[in-house]
């Protein structure tokens, strides 16, 4: 069977996926810029992980249609549970980090362990389902993913100030945890939006990449959402035509959401290297 | 040797390697680069398992290249050091996730990559642990008071006329050697759980310097061996039941300090009063 490019995407689970990129892409570029600014991406990770006993959890419980009020309520506890770790941790914040992150972790996987079909489960939660999301599961994500950018939105003003002058924001009266915590639930909030269709190993790269491209990319300010948000929508689309057509030509298994996370960190890999002929010119220039 | 008693060894030789290893990547922080550097070897052991090969050797020639992408990385002005572990971390996931979908076949099973089975350990695993606990205590018998010096004050280190790359390339040596012996046991997700955990609550708990590695590594044999033995008697996964149980001997110790902290402020002024 021959597909064209346009024909591909008229395929209701090619649609389906598309959308879930468009969506994606966005709170992505948004809240991107949020983990950039104040060097989350450790913090973000270990969001990542929290999620994954909330899946499982949620699993056991309402079956597919429970995983993603479990995720949402194990990523709201661990937003909070990363905030305090990060400001009462002094010197050893990332270790703290370390070792929760792992030991929620931990907690998913014995926890899978306990259950029937370990091993299928736990690829499954692990790897994603870019393809096969659901109509429900779809609208879920999208909740989800307006959420995480509305609580951006919401708090732009105060997290912009408490990143570029953190002295003059405390300064000013501000409470930072109440800033820091809305940052972290928005990003827990995103990783929840990314977990069902890129899986938990996966979702890190839409929280990291497509803001380290676009910071790489430009100099100005007002670009880098714009910017954050067209890198993994390009690397979206390409990827989904990609593993499809590679899928049906080589009639094997391939991951979507592992080539579209490839195609970014591609991008993210020729950013770098244009900017380090460009730093090279310019010292030689110097 | 039965396959149970293999596992509790080489779950012992890790904790031990917890004292070096762990210490330096908490004095060091370099947590999130340990983390990265074991989530993204998942590659490797399938690209090898593949081919048939060792997967021992296949995740530490990837552990060398992932360094080295991420040393260039971090290099780039206005790119943290995060930015470089967490694209690295994603491209090896989402490389080994790509590999192991098209090979359904795979003669390792991948979970077995990602959370490990401890009870899988061969004899060979187990001298590759020993080697490298014997080379790591070694490097820091000799290269001991350099790093230290370079990682409590690195101004006076170059002050002092050294210089601190080669402390940087034993320092990711050893950490990268550790994290991977750790992984046929305990995996490529929970692979520093049993080396940075033990090691964070030695700082907490520990009353000088000289003591965070003892008491890292008793830590972490202790908890390793608990961790083993809840897996046997209650049947559940022997990565995260170590993973959960390092975790909570850490927790616990964070609590207790925060405790013992509130007491000694609440007690302070009354003192002043006396006086």
């Amino acid at each position: 069977m021959e597909f064209g490019f346009f024909e591909a995407f008229q395929l209701p689970f090619m649609a389906r996926g598309l959308a879930t990129v468009v969506v994606l892409a966005v709170a992505a570029g948004v809240v991107g810029l949020g983990i950039s600014l104040r060097e989350m991406e450790f913090v973000s990770d270990g969001l990542v992980h929290a999620v994954f006993p909330g899946l499982v959890v949620g699993a056991a419980i309402g079956g597919t249609a429970g995983l993603l009020p479990g995720a949402v309520v194990a990523a709201l506890a661990a937003a909070v549970l990363f905030t305090v770790l990060e400001r009462r941790g002094g010197l050893g914040a990332d270790a703290s980090i370390a070792v929760v992150l792992t030991g929620l972790f931990s907690l998913g996987v014995v926890l899978v362990s306990r259950q029937e079909g370990y091993v299928s489960q736990l690829q499954e939660l692990l790897f994603g389902r870019l393809l096969t999301v659901t109509e429900a599961q779809f609208w879920q994500t999208v909740v989800v993913a307006i959420a995480a950018v509305a609580v951006m939105l919401l708090t732009a003003r105060a997290q912009l100030f408490r990143a570029f002058d953190p002295a003059g924001f405390e300064a000013a009266g501000f409470r930072t945890f109440r800033t820091d915590l809305a940052l972290g639930v928005a990003v827990a909030l995103l990783v929840v939006a990314g977990v069902q269709a890129l899986g938990v190993l996966m979702v890190i790269a839409l929280l990291t990449v497509p803001m380290a491209a676009a910071r790489l990319l430009t100099p100005r300010f007002a670009l880098l959402v714009p910017i954050a948000i067209l890198v993994p929508l390009v690397a979206g689309i390409a990827g989904l035509w990609l593993s499809f057509t590679w899928s049906v030509d080589a009639d094997a298994t391939v991951s979507p959401g592992a080539v579209v996370v490839l195609l970014l960190v591609a991008i993210y890999g020729l950013a770098a290297m244009a900017r380090f002929a460009f730093a090279g010119g310019s010292r030689g220039r110097a | 040797m039965n396959y149970f008693a293999l596992a509790a060894l080489e779950i012992t030789l890790l904790g031990l390697l917890s004292g070096v290893v762990g210490t330096l990547i908490v004095l060091r922080r370099r947590s999130f680069f340990a983390v990265a550097l074991s989530h993204a070897t998942f590659p490797g052991g399938v690209v090898f398992a593949l081919v048939g090969w060792n997967l021992l050797i296949g995740q530490a020639l990837f552990a060398g290249l992932l360094v080295l992408i991420m040393t260039l990385l971090a290099r780039i002005p206005g790119q943290g050091k995060q930015v470089a572990s967490g694209v690295v971390l994603s491209f090896g996931f989402a490389l080994g996730t790509l590999l192991a979908g098209l090979n359904p076949g795979l003669g390792v099973p991948v979970e077995a990559l990602l959370v490990g089975s401890p009870l899988a350990v061969t004899t060979a695993d187990v001298t590759a642990t020993a080697v490298v606990l014997v080379l790591a205590l070694l490097v820091m018998l000799v290269a001991g008071r350099g790093v230290l010096l370079h990682t409590f004050d690195p101004v006076g280190f170059a002050a002092a006329g050294f210089r601190s790359w080669p402390v940087e390339l034993v320092v990711t040596g050893v950490v990268a050697a550790g994290v991977v012996v750790a992984m046929p046991a305990v995996g490529a997700i929970l692979g520093v759980a049993i080396l940075i955990a033990p090691a964070a609550t030695a700082r907490i708990i520990a009353p000088n310097l000289w003591l965070i590695p003892p008491i890292a590594a008793l830590i972490g044999v202790a908890s390793g061996l608990a961790g083993l033995w809840v897996s046997r008697e209650f049947d559940v996964a022997a990565g995260g039941a170590i993973g959960l149980i390092t975790t909570a001997v850490f927790l616990l110790a964070f609590v207790a300090q925060w405790i013992a902290a509130r007491r000694r402020r609440t007690r302070q002024p009354t003192a002043t009063e006396v006086r």
